[in-house]
Order: structure tokens, then sequence, then C-alpha cells
């Protein structure tokens, strides 16, 4: 059969038609090494754009939460300067955010009043635009706290910290579909599976789909989270209700397969992006240890502890991870002791320090790129949680790595610059010369 | 057999993704078709949420008759999937067909699972796409005889494609040149949707799980249920 020749100028007249004033962006992601698999492209050149969802202060600059956008691109005039604010009004405790699975929407979740607010970044990356919040998340699945969001096909996976009934941690998972519509929940497992007991809690999602496996950890619910740091670890009953628990989900049924107990508050998870790997990793806050989630040579699933982050005595509070492209390099990030750790991986059994450094006075995330030369950390872990005084440091900091030392670019003051609180990061890049048919394909949320 | 592709399609396809990614300065991998190691949970033993209702519009079958869309996504569980025939993306439009094709193998080992299901393959191309061209796309799969219906459909024109495109969230790229203009049809994000007998989306396939014996099981979970209804 003979094969269909193109018109050239047809199609030219057709995608003319298709194409429409908004561009697409090369790739957007972020941390580029942690994002869901089920996103578009990943950037695996300079990214342009660092975003900052940025917690409001009272009486600094119009005290709301706001999403920030930073110049990162060396090659321009702004390199390391805040380009674009948008604030979203409020203060609910600003957190986390994480992009649809076409990187043309970055969803923002607030922990305290449970909005979730959808950016446009994919239009022009250089000035987002807030298209929809969402305010039904506690009404429809009785969980408050949207925490993590994690993209799936034409849909967002959102991991909730806490609960409307007591404000504890049990809590669940919600899915929304890419236009903002609330299509179902999954609670967390409680009582007893695979003879561990399971705690209900939840934190950060991780999904391996070769494995067809979703992976849970588990951290406090909004009783705890907005509690004063001071005031917390002296109620000895309130530092009891941390999550204890991982938890192994069948992906394709959302169903709870097996519990693992992990002491301290399991927090961020990272699945090894290496071919052939089987295992993720994570640290827990309370105890200081990192955690590794694999699957034996029968196939079947364990998780145990294969290191210590510092000295746990001292609490230094391991908050955010992110894991090397290629599964054998691991920043960690302590905040309480303001050091960005680097652990060799090379054997994910028994992970080694090789650098640390203190970046700051507290630290919380750290992103890094693809190619793990840039290295971008923040400082804000929760508004209650933050050190007082002097050492409520609050900025975004590019340090380079050349495989021996963090060297420090630029620092952009969240305060001095009246921003606020400097919490979770995104990166996107400018859109090349490639439009996007957005008004044919665009599920524009609503 | 689905039709040959131009080779010279394929490299000047290919010579403009290069183009693109040498622009950025990235030595980027094409991702690859889906490694699954694991066995899917049986049919009916899971859920699949709604997670959108299908949208509707007017589109042309392979002999140019005028239809609703809808007509394509009720009565029968639907797997659609928007592709145009001169795509080469290894991950776009040709793997969405070989795991079609390989579905559609499963599913006529099953005559009665497949008498119970429908695909579609709709263009995002209403200019090159002809009617004329989806029928010499699909071929023998189009065969009304078979037990799985398998329509190869276009539009009229961008104005009846968008309200589809739009409604199931199918975004497509369009290359353009240095002043701007549109050059040739880029890049999409490959999606398959499948819909159940009323025309509710109740998956969404992208490349890292286009694996056909789950989707099989999809198709049977969301047949046991319209039974049971």
């Amino acid at each position: 059969m003979k094969p269909v020749r193109v018109d050239r100028r047809r199609a030219v007249a057709a995608l003319a038609a298709l194409a429409t004033t908004s561009m697409l962006p090369a790739a957007a992601g972020a941390d580029e090494t942690c994002n869901s698999p089920y996103l578009a492209s990943l950037i695996k050149g300079q990214e342009d754009y660092v975003h900052v969802w940025t917690l409001g202060v009272k009486s600094i600059g119009d005290g709301s939460d706001k999403l920030v956008t930073v110049d990162v691109n060396p090659s321009s005039k702004r390199y390391g300067k805040v380009v674009h604010t948008l604030s979203v009004g409020g203060r609910g405790e600003a957190h986390h955010m994480g992009f649809t699975d076409d990187r043309r929407y970055l969803w923002a979740g607030r922990l305290d009043d449970n909005k979730i607010f959808i950016f446009d970044v994919g239009t022009n990356p250089a000035k987002p635009k807030l298209v929809r919040t969402i305010t039904d998340l506690a009404s429809r699945s009785g969980f408050v706290g949207p925490h993590t969001f994690y993209a799936m096909p034409g849909r967002m996976l959102v991991q909730a910290l806490s609960n409307t009934r007591d404000h504890g941690g049990v809590t669940g998972m919600v899915a929304y579909n890419n236009k903002g519509d609330f299509i179902a929940k999954y609670p967390m497992p409680t009582g007893t599976l695979n003879n561990v007991a399971a705690d209900g809690y939840g934190y950060d999602i991780g999904i391996n789909p070769q494995k067809n496996v979703l992976l849970t950890s588990s951290f406090t619910g909004w009783n705890n989270y907005m509690m004063d740091m001071g005031k917390l670890i002296k109620d000895a009953e309130a530092m009891k209700h941390f999550g204890t628990t991982m938890v192994l989900w069948d992906l394709k049924a959302m169903k709870p397969t097996q519990v693992f107990s992990v002491p301290g508050s399991p927090l961020e998870i990272r699945w090894s992006l290496r071919e052939g790997d089987n295992w993720a990793i994570t640290a827990t806050a309370l105890t200081s240890k990192l955690w590794l989630v694999k699957q034996d040579a029968a196939g079947a699933w364990q998780a145990k502890e294969v290191a210590t982050i510092g000295d746990p005595a001292q609490i230094p509070l391991p908050v955010d991870i992110s894991i090397g492209a290629d599964g054998r390099t691991l920043w960690v990030n302590t905040f309480m002791d303001g050091k960005t750790r680097l652990f060799d991986l090379g054997n994910p059994e028994a992970p080694k320090q090789v650098y640390e450094k203190v970046t700051g006075k507290q630290v919380n995330m750290v992103s890094q790129s693809w190619d793990g030369k840039r290295v971008y950390i923040t400082t804000s872990l929760l508004a209650n949680w933050d050190k007082k005084g002097g050492d409520d440091e609050q900025f975004l900091k590019l340090f380079h790595w050349d495989g021996h030392e963090l060297k420090e670019q630029w620092a952009i003051d969240f305060y001095k610059e009246k921003l606020g609180r400097a919490h979770h990061m995104k990166f996107t890049a400018r859109p090349q010369k490639v439009a996007l048919a957005g008004a044919i394909g665009d599920a524009t949320p609503h | 057999m689905p039709r040959r592709i131009d080779s010279r399609l394929i490299r000047r396809a290919c010579a403009g993704l290069l183009v693109c990614l040498a622009a950025r300065g990235e030595a980027q991998e094409l991702p690859r078709a889906p490694h699954a190691d694991f066995v899917p949970p049986p049919a009916g033993s899971y859920e699949l949420p709604v997670i959108d209702k299908a949208p509707n519009g007017r589109v042309l079958d392979s002999d140019g008759r005028r239809w609703l869309f809808s007509r394509f996504t009720r009565g029968r569980v639907t797997l659609v999937s928007f592709i145009y025939t001169y795509c080469v993306d290894p991950v776009g439009c040709p793997l969405a067909y070989e795991t079609m094709a390989r579905l559609r193998e499963l599913l006529l080992a099953r005559p009665e699972l497949a008498r119970a299901t429908r695909f579609v393959s709709l263009s995002f191309d209403p200019v090159n796409d002809t009617p004329d061209a989806m029928r010499a796309y699909g071929g023998k799969f189009a065969d009304p005889a078979s037990p799985l219906q398998w329509f190869f459909l276009t539009t009229r024109s961008v104005e009846d494609l968008a309200p589809l495109t739009a409604g199931f969230g199918q975004d497509v790229a369009v290359q353009v040149d240095d002043t701007g203009r549109p050059m040739r049809l880029y890049n999409h994000m490959l999606k398959v949707f499948l819909t159940d007998a009323r025309g509710r989306i109740r998956e969404i396939y992208s490349p890292v799980f286009l694996v056909p014996e789950m989707m099989l099981n999809d198709i049977e979970t969301l047949v046991l249920e319209q039974h049971a209804d």
C-alpha cells in the first residue's frame, strides 16, 4: 500500500489554525528526579525559572501566600532575580506543589484552609496565572491538609495529612481530574495488615509503574503541624501522634497490600530511576534514619533501616531529600542544624555520607537539576515550626555542585524582598519555538 | 495491516525532533515503551472511578459520513486514541497502534468480550487525514465483520475537532519555524482513553501504562460492571 503523502501547504494551513498564542514549555519539572513518572518530558538541560510557593507573613509585604517566580537562567539579564509574584490572598499554610501530567498546570496546596490553587505555568512560565481554586477537599473527602500533588494520566492524586473529624493523623488520598473535579477518595489503611498495625497516616506518594505499586509515608495531623514547635516537643501526648508506617498499594486497584513498620515519621519518598532498580528510599524525621523499601530476591517487598543521618540524639530533623538521576546519590537537608548532606547510594543497602555543608540557619527543601550540577535550597518547614528571631532565615539559594563542593551562586532574602517564608520549589522552562494547540487540547481547569 | 510509513517523512520528523532537542542543548533520550513487571489484578476485583464524561462533537467516518461522536462512545466499552496517520514518534501514535493491535488479538480470543468492546482511532489532523486516508490507515482492522469494531475517524475541520480534544484533555504540539509560523505536527502527549458504555471516561493510559493485559482486565471490569447494573 502506498504511503500517504503530506501536502505541506495544507499541513501548514491546518496547523496554523491549530496553533494559538499559547506556547508549550520545552518541559516543565522540578527537582527533576522526583517527578511523577506520568509527567511529559523532563528538563535535562538548563531550567529557566524556579517557582517558590511562599507563605505569607503578617506585616511583611502584602502578608499573603504567593507564588514567587525567579529567573534562574544564567544567560538572562534577570538571572537570580524575582521576576513575578502572584498573591493568592490570605495565609493558609502554603506547603507543596505538583505539575499535572501535561506539565501545563501547577497545583499548590495549603495545609490549614485546604485550598488548592491551580496555576497556568504553560502559557507563560515567567508570569503564572491562577486559573482555579479548589475548595471542596474537606467536604468531599473528610480529609484535610492537601500535601502531595502527584500527577497521573489526566488526573491528580492528592495525599492529605489529616481529617475533619478530629484533626488527627488518620487521613487518605483524593483523586481529582485535571479540570479540578473530584473523582474519588482512598482512605489510608487502619487496623492490621500483614500482621503490622496500620496507623492510617499519610504524607508523601511515590509510584513505580513498572511494578504497579504506589508507596506512601506518614507524618502527623493538623493538631500537630499547626502547633508551635516549642510547645509541641514539650507535649508528650502530642508527640505520640506521628506516623510510624509506610504502605505499599496495588496501584491499579488502589488498594493497600502491605504495611511496613517505619518508626519516626517517614517523609519524602524517592524511587531510584536507574533502570532495573527496584527500590525507594525515605528519611525519618524524628529518628534521623534512612530507610530502604526494596524487593527481595523472592519478589517480596521489605523495608529496613539502612543509615543514620547526623546524630539522632541532637534531633537534626531530616526533612527534604533529593535523589540523583542515576540513583547513586542522595541530598538530605536537616532542618535544625541547617546542613545539606550528600549520601553515596552506590550500595542502597548501606548508604554512606560523603559530604556536608551548613547552607543556612534552617533549611528545608532541596531540589537538584537533572544533571545534578545545580542544587536549590529553601528554608521554611511550617509557619509555626520555623525558628524564631535571627535564626528565622528565609531564602532561596542556588549552589553549584562540582562533585566535591557546594558553591553558593546567589541568594534571595525572602524577608528583605518582602515576600514571606520560602517553601516548595518547582522548575519550568521558557517556551520553545513550539506552539501548542491550546484551544484544541486544553483541558483548562474551570 | 497498517500502512507503511514513508521513510522520507520519518527522516524529516526525526530531523525536526533533533533540531528541537539540539536547540535546548540537551541530550534527551526518547522515552521507551513500557516495561511491566507485575501481574495485573484480576478483572472485577477493583473499581475504575469515573474521571469525566466523554465529550461530544461531529466526526467523519472513513466513508465520509458525518456522525455525532457519541455514536462511538455509547453502548460498548470503548478505547479512544487520538492519532495522526504520519506520526513517527516511537512513544506516540505507533505505540498506541501497536498496543491496540495486541489488545485486539487478546480480545478476539474472547469473542464475547470483543463484541462488548469498540476501538476508535480519531485523527487530530483534519486536513491531511481525510476519510480516505483513515480508511487506508485502518486497513483490515476496520473490517466491519470483526466482532471487535474498530473505527478510524476524522473531522471536517478544526472547529469540529476542538471540543473533542479539549473535552478529553488531549494536547497536541506544533513545530514552528524561526518566524513563529507552524510547520508540521511535532508531538503530542500520548493518551488512550477508556470509556464505559455510558460514555464516561474510566481510565487514561499514558505510555508507561499501555500494558495490553492490564487494559484487557480494565475492559472486562467495565463489562462485568455493565452486566451487574
